[in-house]
């Protein structure tokens, strides 16, 4: 399974994971509290312009900008129906912004760089017990499942049509998911045994 | 077997349930309502995990959204994706899985029927209501509507999810007769 991160090299991709988080972080919320309409278009011009400035990069990321697109007609729309025209500008300057922002982010940073950054962020709350370090290992046993549940899914499949001639569907979720909660004990025998070492 | 490493293991695997499910297509109900199937990993995660180790799946799951990885239906990923007007509901995921489990580990689970009808009433209060609610937050905040326009608008996808509270029960139940030592709501 891929990212939605862009090999194409850009001006954005030099910058830092976690100086593009922490810029992402205060546009966020200065757009939550703006209102006046002439510093909203200011700041989705240039948020525009930004994403524009990925040049090629930016293709792969159509599928997710045409959602916002249309989330941001649907709602636009709805307020110009409900006779508010200045709610639905500020809205959609704000919904534009911060999503375009996000998804130019996802473009131009490695997950493992945001990663290393997250770990960063979360690594105070190991005084309180909590064991942030294993974070990197349950996205990578995350990934795994993923891929795991799709062969044993086929494999139940398989043995459905055999038995009765048609998909099994809906049918083999629970049968799937006690094979899967099987799988999950042998897999933590192993971990077990590995992080011991 | 170490309970450290299995909690580690069904915190990846629940969370890896609900990216298969965003990898599914949408079902559309009469009228074009669409339903995901990723809440029904929302509940089956309270259900089967209880609160904790339920939120810490959901935690784990948005965080891997918010990395890039394309795992919400329709290939969304991104840390965009939470700027847009549902992401009260993704929100709401965590919060929601927490509290099915949570109502799930004060219903009696003695027996699979018991437990089947413990897992209706857990998802629906924490899988629906509690998703709902989230979303209708957002919705407000973020595309600005007004609460009743936001709760009209929640409504409709209200049948769907009640579809996916049996479905939730029929898997918990099937899970309590094959797996007679599993303790449900954690």
């Amino acid at each position: 399974m891929g990212s939605l991160y862009s090999d194409i090299p850009t001006w954005l991709h030099r910058v830092p994971a976690g100086l593009k988080l922490l810029a992402l972080a205060g546009l966020g919320m200065g757009l939550m509290g703006a209102q006046q309409w002439p510093l909203l278009l200011a700041v989705s011009a240039v948020c525009v312009l930004i994403f524009v400035s990925l040049g090629a990069a930016s293709v792969r990321a159509k599928p997710l900008v045409m959602g916002v697109l249309m989330a941001s007609a649907l709602v636009a729309g709805f307020h110009v129906w409900m006779a508010q025209p200045m709610l639905a500008a500020v809205t959609v300057m704000r919904l534009i912004s911060a999503t375009l922002m996000g998804i130019t982010l996802t473009l131009t940073t490695r997950y493992t760089d945001l990663l290393g950054v997250f770990e960063w962020v979360l690594s105070p709350l190991q005084k309180l017990g909590l064991r942030t370090d294993r974070f990197a290992l349950q996205l990578a046993l995350m990934l795994r499942f993923t891929e795991h549940f799709f062969v044993m899914w086929r494999r139940l499949d398989d043995a459905y049509r055999l038995r009765t001639g048609q998909s099994g569907g809906f049918k083999i979720l629970a049968p799937l998911t006690i094979q899967m909660l099987f799988t999950t004990r042998r897999v933590a025998d192993a971990l077990t045994l590995r992080l011991r070492r | 077997m170490n309970t450290s490493t299995l909690s580690l293991a069904l915190v990846s695997l629940f969370a890896a349930l609900i990216a298969v499910f965003g990898l599914i297509p949408k079902i559309d109900l009469p009228l074009g309502v669409p339903i995901t199937l990723q809440t029904l990993g929302v509940m089956l995660a309270g259900c089967m995990l209880g609160p904790k180790r339920a939120l810490q799946a959901l935690v784990l799951f948005l965080a891997a959204v918010a990395l890039g990885l394309p795992l919400l239906s329709g290939g969304r990923g991104g840390i965009g994706v939470f700027f847009a007007p549902a992401s009260g509901y993704l929100i709401g995921w965590p919060l929601g899985a927490f509290v099915t489990g949570w109502v799930m580990s004060l219903l009696p689970t003695s027996s699979p029927r018991r437990s089947a009808i413990s897992a209706f009433m857990a998802s629906v209060v924490g899988g629906l209501l509690v998703v709902h609610v989230c979303g209708v937050i957002g919705l407000v905040h973020i595309a600005n509507l007004t609460w009743e326009q936001a709760i009209m608008g929640t409504l409709v996808f209200v049948p769907g999810d009640l579809i996916k509270c049996a479905l939730c029960a029929t898997v918990v139940h099937t899970v309590a007769r094959g797996l007679p030592d599993w303790r449900f709501g954690g």
